[in-house]
């Protein structure tokens, strides 16, 4: 393993199928960074940028996660300087929070931990991986170093996953990544209907894993909306990953989650050495306590804010006659009708930043994600002089 | 227990923390590998050893530097608060730049550095990468025991060198025993039993494995590399740079006291880290451990006064336990090897119920050796008299 794949995903377009894969990854920047060492790109944000790159929360953590986070310093700033314990305490927190046990959790360094894991622990040369691209494009990386195949299925007309299809092409497969609401698509799929694809991947494929994405769970305002906790939890084959980095707004500190059946959480733990909490920071142990613990209101009233956000950038876009998808996330994928290179690159000219590419779709649809509200009218004047033309021209 | 603690005052108050007052407690007298085991399985907090009223436990078990991160990364955590919802590729500065200070400081490459949570992470992905069921890992008994354990639970084979009479690495044995391992660890200096080797000896040993095992990999673990004060020491970070198979493992835990912000890497040839940098999470260093780290590896002041602190400790420390009759190796750590002529669980629990928690067994040495920290002075002045009546040998009439 190893070398030669390095190679292979930078030489994206080589073979077919390997073609697909291969551009699906070589063109992310964000996972840049999972091998930064040799491809030192990303750039910090410089202040008065406006960060529409990330599928961030604009506001941060809140003041009941800071106050734990100073807390967290202890007397004259010492605790750093030690190792910590809170894990259980978290993972304790967290199980009551969700009304499950703690054998249901595994923490990790964010969920791309639990993501990493996943990939190695369910996906093999013989046992495949399947998402739809474009997804969120970590799992599919891990497989790809590892020489693990990968089916990749395409999305339907709207821009949302095709069951039908995934569920085909998880036949046999390892591991099934599961992003729901899709990362970059930003569409939906509701809750009975992924109930039922759940059930007729394990009827069809009893031994494949699905991992069950809610990064974005917070964000959702479709009615026909839940988690698969519940399920998880009684099913060894499905795992549910979350993460503290989207409504939470703690991308900085690291930290997410897995539920599922003490059985697969157990592989999981292990898989990482029994000391699943040796990749966490006291910062985010103790940011994590508080987030989880905190008022539901901050996540009411996060979701209320990106929803109107949301609703203001999508309107604007369809009023100008660039539709986005049905976004129940806090971004957005729109079709700006050119290659999303050269409007990134006029955008960031103008402090705005937007995602990197999304193949299939880099010649025509951009992920923007949502800002504050004051952020997005700054951002939309800039969109409006950069594809002014184009609309006109239309 | 729950945690009450929602500010500042509340900690000061006596509300729960990780800084070794209560937690602390219960790790040091478990030791932290058991501690974070068990605190992964949620659940985590057990039954505290009742203490005196008014004593105030000391943590001196899981060699962390007693003072934590100096001012400037204190600083530098603080200023990064606005860019808690940030992702580490996303602050200012980003992650890249960590990577390109700790390039920068050894004349490298950012391709040469690979970032991890911890050096625990290090290890482990060195483990999964160089490691198979045909191929083993070659360590010393004792020596840290991550890598060990990690290899035996994925059922690959391990060789473990016992040290020599002065307590050092056998480098001889370890190069005998190196012949088609598919991993060696060399702690220099060695945890638990302090010792270090010298640059020549170092350079040495991998000159000899290089020519009897080209494709062995050599990792060279100097998590203590800046408590070494024996001038014959040098890091032999050059030398993986220039050596293939050869790569150095570092640590922002110890000198730089951010044990709990999980900051370590990895430096060596392009070619040698690269399974690692496959392996590694995404993101894996928080927000504020990028500042912290970036901040402390400018403040070379700081270390300095941290190493003479160190050292003056040590040295206190060592006379007094050698005053009680009890011999420690060559320290070269923030801890010290020593023997007690006792099991050191014995030592460990007579401690604990005075409130000073020492380091675990560490077999093959577990009934004659225990493995103290070095906390600051004033520690070791409390901790020295506990270790006074706890090894006070028995020579009374009811002893005979």
């Amino acid at each position: 393993m190893g070398l030669s794949r390095r190679g292979f995903v930078q030489a994206a377009g080589i073979g077919s199928a390997a073609a697909l894969t291969g551009a699906w990854i070589g063109a992310r920047g964000r996972e840049a960074s999972l091998w930064s060492a040799f491809e030192p790109t990303l750039e910090a944000v410089a202040p008065g940028m406006i960060c529409l790159s990330s599928n961030e929360n604009p506001l941060g953590p809140g003041k009941t996660v800071m106050k734990a986070v100073r807390a967290a310093f202890g007397e004259g700033g010492r605790t750093p300087g030690r190792y910590s314990s809170t894990g259980g305490d978290l993972i304790d927190a967290t199980a009551k929070r969700l009304g499950v046990k703690p054998e249901n959790i595994v923490l990790g360094c964010g969920s791309t931990q639990i993501l990493r894991t996943a990939t190695h622990l369910f996906t093999a040369r013989d046992k495949a991986l399947v998402g739809t691209i474009p997804s969120y494009e970590e799992c599919a990386g891990y497989a790809e170093m590892m020489g693990h195949p990968v089916r990749a299925v395409a999305l339907d007309g709207d821009f949302r996953m095709d069951l039908g299809k995934i569920a085909d092409a998880a036949k046999g497969a390892g591991l099934v990544f599961y992003c729901n609401p899709n990362n970059p698509t930003a569409t939906y799929v509701g809750a009975k209907a992924t109930r039922d694809f759940l059930a007729k991947v394990n009827r069809e494929s009893p031994d494949t894993t699905i991992l069950v994405d809610e990064a974005y769970f917070d964000y959702v305002t479709d009615p026909d909306h839940d988690t698969h906790i519940a399920l998880a939890v009684e099913n060894p084959r499905v795992v549910v990953a979350r993460t503290f980095s989207k409504a939470y707004g703690m991308a900085g500190l690291r930290l997410g989650y897995a539920v599922g059946h003490p059985d697969t959480i157990k592989k999981m733990r292990e898989w990482d050495a029994g000391t699943g909490t040796s990749s966490l920071n006291v910062l985010a142990l103790h940011a994590g306590i508080a987030a989880i613990e905190q008022d539901a209101t901050f996540i009411t009233a996060e979701r209320a804010r990106n929803t109107a956000a949301r609703d203001f950038t999508m309107k604007w876009f369809a009023e100008r006659g660039m539709k986005p998808t049905d976004s129940q996330a806090n971004f957005m994928f729109v079709n700006i009708g050119g290659p999303v290179k050269a409007f990134r690159d006029a955008c960031r000219a103008k402090g705005v930043l937007v995602a990197r590419d999304f193949p299939p779709f880099e010649k025509t649809h951009c992920r923007l994600s949502f800002g504050t509200m004051d952020e997005m009218k700054k951002a939309v004047a800039v969109f409006g002089e950069l594809l002014g033309k184009k609309v006109a021209a239309a | 227990m729950r945690r009450s603690r929602r500010s500042f005052f509340d900690v000061l108050a006596g509300g729960r923390s990780d800084a070794g007052h209560d937690t602390g407690l219960w790790i040091a007298a478990r030791g932290r590998e058991d501690a974070q085991a068990q605190a992964a399985q949620g659940s985590a907090v057990a039954a505290r050893p009742a203490l005196p009223p008014g004593v105030k436990a000391i943590r001196i078990s899981s060699n962390e530097n007693p003072l934590g991160p100096g001012k400037a990364a204190l600083d530098a955590i603080v200023r990064k608060f606005p860019e808690a919802g940030r992702y580490p590729f996303n602050s200012t500065p980003a992650d890249s730049a960590l990577v390109t200070a700790i390039a920068t400081k050894f004349g490298a490459k950012n391709e040469n550095v690979v970032l991890g949570a911890g050096s625990q992470e290090i290890l482990k992905s060195a483990v999964r990468a160089f490691t198979s069921p045909t191929r083993g890992l070659v360590t010393a008994a004792p020596s840290f025991e991550n890598c060990p354990q990690f290899t035996k639970k994925l059922g690959h084979p391990v060789t473990e060198i016992k040290v020599d009479a002065a307590l050092r690495l056998d480098l001889e044995a370890m190069a005998a025993a190196a012949k088609g391992a598919g991993l060696i660890f060399l702690n220099n200096p060695n945890n638990p039993t302090a010792t270090v080797h010298g640059s020549k000896a170092v350079s040495d040993f991998v000159q000899k494995v290089r020519a009897a095992s080209p494709d062995t990999v050599i990792l060279i673990d100097e998590a203590y590399h800046d408590y070494v004060t024996d001038p014959s020491y040098e890091s032999a970070i050059p030398l993986a740079l220039q050596t293939p198979n050869v790569f150095v493992a570092r640590t922002f835990s110890k000198a730089y006291g951010m044990a709990g912000l999980r900051v370590g890497y990895a430096i060596g040839q392009a070619a040698t880290i690269k399974p690692m940098a496959q392996l590694k999470m995404p993101y894996n260093v928080s927000v504020f451990g990028v500042a912290a780290a970036l901040a402390a590896f400018a403040d070379t002041k700081h270390m300095e006064a941290e190493r003479a602190r160190n050292a003056e400790v040590r040295a206190f420390t060592v006379k007094a336990l050698d005053d009680l009759g009890c011999k420690s190796s060559d320290s070269q750590g923030n801890f010290l090897f020593v023997e007690t002529g006792r099991p050191a669980d014995a030592f460990r629990d007579a401690c604990a119920a005075q409130g000073i928690m020492v380091g675990r067994p560490f077999p093959p040495l577990e009934k004659t050796h225990a493995r103290i920290s070095l906390g600051t002075m004033e520690e070791m002045k409390k901790a020295t008299a506990v270790f006074r009546s706890v090894l006070r040998p028995v020579t009374t009439t009811a002893g005979k």
